[in-house]
């Protein structure tokens, strides 16, 4: 790597970065749930190779078995692939009402938190106006933000279960990058990282033997009470 | 009142054998749930046989800090220490959490029997409690912010899975509505404490309280920790997954989930707030409206429910609103008034656990020897089934806060503590919450004692489950009796700061 001129190496970042995001919200907005899981386990890889490019192997590794192959596996097992009785192949539930008051002022303000913390973080001088203190944030908290936006709006949007499970994975992608972001380098900040992977992907294997049993017992896709989810 | 200066004293480090006793309350529940995994338990007794080791280095830990005083422990994993405190309030709060569990577990034995539920997923109910024991255990003793976060993730995934077991589709979907909250919640809180991290370069506790200065950084990080807590401790407006979940769970978790899984999201908020935002008084004062506003709202919801789990779930969304009511009363208060605060609200916490615990056990046995689970339906079971009756009114006497009950204590306690910090309005809730209480309890005796009602055909149920809440409802009784006891142990700790 060190080999690499340095053009060369903010270049890869940018791609790397602008991947990234393509493929959270490839994810994140395709009805289709068996492309919409695929473009998830490819933002995985994804992730594993920012975490290589941040210098932490061990992350990368863990987050390549764990987030992209376990959780991958998980997210087809909801669907059933291989199974007799298959999740339909699309997601044809209305999303929710926009005008809800709870589902927007929730996570925007959960975004607004996050992005004026890390900007103080990051912006020692009281005095830079907001371009620049936009200059001092590193690109993967930027990525990191973008990504919890995308994964706030379709955690509140979709009414889809599994596609409920992808935005809270892709959410919280985005909360580790952020995370690495604002921490540094540090031995506490991988800890944290590792724990909250490690977490995620129980949840999602939770979520996903929940998703397949409701399914299975009365065809519900979404919460709520009569079956299909209706509310 | 969060004393954490003895953490850099080399004398108060934890000796070997306290080491063990840490490690054996830590681990031995879920050992002991691993081994009932294969060979569960089919006497009660058995339980609690196995379960003594565990008691005995509870108490012994209770004597140890009685005798000598707070005890720190750091554990080094590589290059990273996690920093652990034993306190009297630490040390309390495992022993209200084993009794709660050990009662579950005996309880779960005869439900399990009873409910003839099927053998596969009832064995996993063993693992699954130990592993919340360790959960809340971790919770009590962490000083510092990554252990608290695998204690709160360890809690919260085997209360997930809890839910889970009993495999209808709509306990299933209160699962995962419980479980989508939780996995927000905590993402919630690792932003938080990534702000913390990146802000003041540490992560335990007592260093951070040291460093860390009031500013726009530290609120928002507190705010962030705090919206993950309130959406896992549901407390009101983020109470909706409540009553859905505990309708459709099996008794004995129930009686867990509500008398400590929720409770260990307040201890931490309060942990918290008292370390890194002591002087936010508006935002506490805020909070402090939030829990009227449950005691209200969760007060009219109990009143509505026709379900008899219902009743008790929303009950619980009131009851935590009065411990909502410590942060106006402990924050930027007197030192007297705090003091009166930070006793009641403690002994509200262990009263609210054994009662509640006790209640659900009760409304569980009324449910499974009836085969109804309406209120309306109980009419005529006074004369059949007397003791769960009972239990349910001795824990009644304590949720709504007659004396000589636990409730009634703390709530006077908070009173005092409302009346000299001239914070009238929390009297106002205090007193409508306790009517409140008062009218829906009271529901449940009114048709149970409905005489004219058809005699209903009745399911005998083992001596044991009738035995084991109606000694969690004395004991909240017996509490008030006693409050000085693990009051003077916890302000003698707590309050010297």
């Amino acid at each position: 790597m060190a080999m690499l001129p340095e053009a060369v190496m903010v270049a890869l970042d940018v791609m790397l970065a602008v991947l990234l995001l393509v493929m959270a919200l490839a994810c994140l907005v395709d009805r289709c749930l068996w492309r919409a899981c695929r473009n998830f386990v490819c933002f995985a890889v994804l992730m594993a190779l920012t975490w290589w490019q941040l210098g932490s192997p061990l992350l990368a590794v863990v987050e390549a078995v764990l987030g992209a192959m376990l959780t991958g596996l998980s997210l087809f097992f909801a669907l059933g692939i291989d199974a007799h009785h298959r999740l339909p192949r699309r997601d044809t539930l209305p999303g929710s009402p926009p005008s809800g008051l709870k589902s927007w002022l929730l996570p925007l303000a959960w975004l607004v938190m996050a992005t004026t913390a890390s900007l103080l973080l990051l912006v020692d001088d009281a005095g830079t106006s907001f371009s620049e203190a936009l200059m001092v944030l590193d690109l993967p908290t930027i990525v990191g933000l973008v990504i919890i936006g995308l994964g706030l709006w379709a955690f509140t949007r979709h009414r889809h279960l599994l596609r409920r499970l992808l935005a809270f994975n892709v959410l919280g992608s985005g909360v580790f990058l952020v995370l690495a972001g604002v921490t540094g380098p540090r031995i506490e900040a991988q800890a944290l990282i590792l724990a909250g992977l490690i977490v995620a992907l129980l949840g999602s294997l939770l979520g996903a033997s929940l998703i397949r049993r409701l399914f299975l017992l009365d065809g519900r896709l979404a919460l709520g009470s009569g079956p299909g989810g209706a509310e | 009142m969060n004393d954490l200066a003895a953490l850099g004293d080399e004398a108060l480090k934890l000796t070997p054998s306290l080491w063990a006793a840490v490690w054996l309350v830590l681990g031995g529940p879920l050992l002991l749930g691993l081994v009932a995994l294969y060979w569960p338990p089919r006497r009660m007794l058995t339980v609690v046989a196995a379960y003594l080791p565990v008691m005995a280095a509870t108490g012994w830990l209770i004597v140890t800090v009685a005798a000598s005083g707070p005890r720190h422990a750091s554990l080094a994993l590589g290059e990273l220490t996690l920093t652990w405190y034993l306190d009297g309030l630490a040390t309390l709060l495992m022993l209200l959490t084993q009794t709660v569990l050990l009662a579950s577990a005996v309880f779960a034995v005869g439900y399990c029997r009873a409910a003839e539920l099927p053998s596969r997923p009832a064995a996993w109910l063993w693992p699954l409690l130990g592993g919340l024991s360790s959960g809340l255990t971790l919770i009590w003793i962490a000083a510092d912010l990554l252990s608290l976060y695998v204690g709160l993730e360890l809690m919260g995934l085997c209360a997930v899975a809890l839910m889970l077991l009993p495999g209808e589709a709509d306990a299933l979907a209160a699962g995962m509505r419980y479980l989508l909250y939780a996995l927000v919640g905590s993402l919630a809180w690792l932003l938080g404490v990534s702000l913390l991290l990146g802000a003041w370069g540490r992560l335990d506790l007592a260093g951070l309280a040291a460093v860390a200065e009031p500013g726009t950084v530290t609120t928002i990080a507190v705010a962030l920790l705090s919206a993950g807590l309130l959406l896992k401790a549901s407390i009101f407006p983020l109470h909706a997954w409540l009553a859905p979940v505990h309708g459709a769970a099996w008794i004995p978790v129930s009686a867990v989930h509500a008398a400590l899984v929720i409770k260990a999201s307040f201890v931490i908020l309060l942990k918290l707030w008292l370390l890194l935002v002591p002087g936010q008084v508006v935002a506490a004062w805020g909070l402090g409206g939030l829990g009227s506003l449950a005691v209200l709202w969760g007060g009219l919801l109990a009143w509505r429910a026709s379900g008899l789990k219902a009743l008790v779930a929303y009950s619980t969304v009131g009851q935590l609103g009065y411990l909502m009511l410590a942060f106006p009363l402990l924050i930027g208060t007197s030192d007297a008034v705090a003091t009166l605060a930070w006793r009641g609200t403690w002994l509200h916490l262990a009263g609210h656990a054994l009662a509640k615990a006790a209640m659900f056990m009760a409304v569980g046995s009324l449910v499974l020897a009836t085969g109804r689970s309406k209120l309306s339906e109980l009419a005529g079971t006074s004369r059949r089934l007397p003791l769960p009756l009972l239990t349910f009114g001795l824990a009644a006497v304590t949720l709504m806060g007659l004396p000589p009950s636990a409730g009634f204590t703390a709530k006077w306690l908070l009173l005092q503590a409302a009346m000299q910090g001239q914070q009238w309005i929390w009297i106002l809730v205090l007193v409508l919450g306790t009517m409140l209480t008062a009218a829906y309890l009271f529901r449940m005796f009114r048709h149970s004692f409905d005489e004219q009602a058809p005699p209903l055909t009745y399911r005998r149920l083992p001596p044991g489950m009738d035995l084991v809440p109606l000694l969690l409802a004395l004991a909240a009784l017996a509490l008030g009796l006693v409050a000085d006891l693990p009051l003077n142990f916890l302000s003698a700790q707590g309050a010297s700061s």
